[in-house]
């Protein structure tokens, strides 16, 4: 048994890398945008090169998002026809059960959080809100940039309706991300100051006992009951979001 | 000090008015025992033009200098008779060896100049470019904004066409009907630091020069018209892109001359033209809209100006789907942020217990 585990792959690492590199760069170029009457806007807009390198890069970085969305997809849709991966992702009726027994294990109403399995509902409702915030920002956003297209398809007032659900759905995603995001990743307690598991796709067997036990256990063909979760260590409840 | 120092001139003239024939320093200076007498007097010049010499006494007397200047405060080389000939050309080589002297009192004024456009193109040369007194006058300054509608007289005699314009429309209208509210020329391009129109940064701050009165509770309520209409131009893409360039239109304009901008109020409205929105020919009217969006738009259909908002702000009746959109965020956010921050609080909170 070795100390780590490999958690990631390379493909999924370099699509974080991306996600993590173009996601930044949208809030940078995107934010002043929405915020243009404050000091910061313009000089960040004035970093970028004026609002018209700004908006460049916004819509580069935009339509590599959506390539990597499409990307994304269209790879998870093959894995799941050759029945090459669990469907670990899709929210199950489990993850709500496990999201109360953690509210009830937090308020100290019960005395163990329950065992996740490889993603746990946080990373579930992460992962899904970045599909979801991607198709409205992808489409929205592509409204934004050819409007006159948009117009001989949809009636002209989805322009304006496109630009409030763009800009505040992308408010919304910087925020989730700088709060949640960051927490899980970094702040939270239990992988402070870094959780390096996305970018060199290894985890350590503990740190696996205590998030992951049933994905452990899976691998590793015993019961939790063998694997002694649950006992010695201080705080078996998970933080880390993929 | 400004304002007091007007008070002062108002005060002044309107003593002068009385006096007009009384003793004025300009009698000291004995010049117009010669210039005073003979209006037909004249000196040649290499130009072939004539050189009037004449100064009307009376007329000067009631100048806003009158009470005020002796002759020798403005031409202070006239020093001694003879005069010291000087190798004037034409008529406008006086002019502009002699306009400078304004500044010696006037000099907040003109040091503005110095930002203008008409002083820019003098420098590269043009000499027809208004001076001081090409708009102020020489021996008769009166006060340039009475009455009000003079100011675009004074434009119009270089300026004629865009006048003529300017006379057609809403706002020249209300000027020839003795509106006091309607802008002038100055009131947008400004008096001393005009602008240079084509170099973009003026049309940049049409949101704040027409905003200047068409933000005025007051005043718009005469006419019934919206004051929202920059707040939800602002909001706008246009609004928002034309904030960020602003600064940088001049720079802009000079790498690429046929730079275009976000809209600004007059791309839509009008500039000179301008008429009321409701009138039939105007751009924004709803018949001539597409026209109007397809000058930057040149793809736009007719299902696009619908993308504009009018100058409404999204509501139930105006744009019901934009509000919803609205409306849906403005729960969705907090709601969101607040779970959140609630679920780590909470996770905090038990890693504290549990040690």
């Amino acid at each position: 048994m070795s100390e780590y585990i490999v958690r990631f792959n390379v493909q999924q690492r370099i699509e974080h890398l991306v996600t993590m590199v173009v996601f930044a760069l949208l809030c940078f170029t995107g934010l002043p945008q929405k915020f243009y009457t404050t000091g910061w806007a313009h000089v960040l807009v004035d970093v970028f090169g004026g609002i018209d390198n700004t908006r460049a890069i916004h819509r580069f970085c935009g339509v590599v998002l959506a390539l990597s969305t499409v990307v994304h997809f269209a790879m998870a849709l093959n894995t799941i026809v050759g029945k090459r991966t669990r469907l670990s992702m899709v929210p199950s009726k489990q993850d709500f059960t496990d999201a109360i027994g953690t509210l009830r294990y937090y308020l100290g109403v019960a005395d163990k959080a329950p065992p996740f399995d490889r993603y746990d509902y946080r990373m579930k409702f992460e992962y899904w809100g970045l599909v979801a915030g991607n198709i409205i920002m992808v489409l929205t956003g592509f409204v934004l940039y050819f409007p006159t297209l948009a117009a001989r398809v949809v009636p002209g007032e989805i322009i304006p309706a496109a630009k409030v659900a763009h800009s505040n759905e992308g408010l919304m995603a910087f925020l989730v991300i700088t709060i949640w995001h960051i927490y899980n990743a970094h702040l939270n307690p239990d992988v402070f100051p870094f959780d390096t598991s996305i970018f060199t796709g290894k985890i350590s067997r503990e740190r696996m006992l205590h998030e992951h036990p049933l994905e452990l256990a899976r691998m590793e063909g015993k019961s939790l009951a063998d694997l002694g979760h649950g006992h010695g260590h201080g705080h078996a409840d998970a933080g880390k979001m993929g | 000090m400004r304002t007091t120092h007007r008070a002062l001139l108002g005060l002044v003239v309107a003593l002068g008015m009385g006096t007009a024939r009384g003793a004025i320093p300009a009698e000291q200076d004995d010049c117009l025992g010669c210039h005073g007498s003979d209006p037909s007097q004249t000196m040649d010049l290499p130009s072939g033009e004539k050189l009037s010499l004449y100064v009307d006494q009376e007329h000067f007397a009631k100048s806003v200098h009158g009470e005020i200047l002796r002759c020798g405060d403005c031409h202070s080389d006239k020093t001694g008779y003879p005069h010291d000939s000087k190798p004037f050309k034409t008529r406008r080589d006086v002019t502009v060896a002699t306009y400078e002297q304004c500044k010696s009192c006037h000099f907040a004024n003109y040091t503005k100049t110095l930002d203008g456009v008409h002083f820019a193109i003098m420098a590269k040369g043009n000499r027809k470019a208004a001076l001081c007194v090409d708009c102020h006058g020489s021996h008769d300054i009166g006060r340039p904004t009475e009455p009000r509608a003079r100011i675009s007289q004074t434009c119009a005699s270089c300026h004629a066409n865009v006048n003529k314009v300017y006379l057609g429309s809403v706002h020249g209208k209300g000027l020839t009907a003795g509106n006091q509210d309607v802008p002038v020329c100055t009131d947008c391009h400004r008096a001393h630091d005009i602008a240079d129109p084509r170099d973009g940064s003026l049309a940049l701050r049409t949101p704040e020069v027409c905003g200047r009165c068409h933000t005025d509770e007051k005043m718009m309520k005469r006419y019934g018209l919206s004051t929202r209409v920059v707040d939800t131009y602002l909001t706008d893409f246009h609004g928002m892109s034309a904030s960020l360039t602003k600064g940088h239109a001049r720079s802009a304009k000079a790498k690429d001359p046929n730079r275009l901008f976000a809209a600004v109020c007059t791309d839509c409205h009008g500039v000179h033209e301008i008429s009321k929105s409701k009138d039939p020919g105007s751009p924004v009217v709803r018949a001539n809209l597409v026209k109007t969006c397809r000058k930057c738009h040149p793809d736009a259909t007719d299902s696009f100006p619908a993308s504009w908002l009018s100058h409404y702000e999204p509501s139930p009746q105006k744009a019901p789907i934009v509000w919803l959109v609205q409306m849906f965020y403005r729960l969705m956010i907090p709601f969101m942020v607040g779970g959140l921050v609630l679920q780590i609080a909470l996770h905090l909170w038990r890693v504290v217990v549990n040690r």
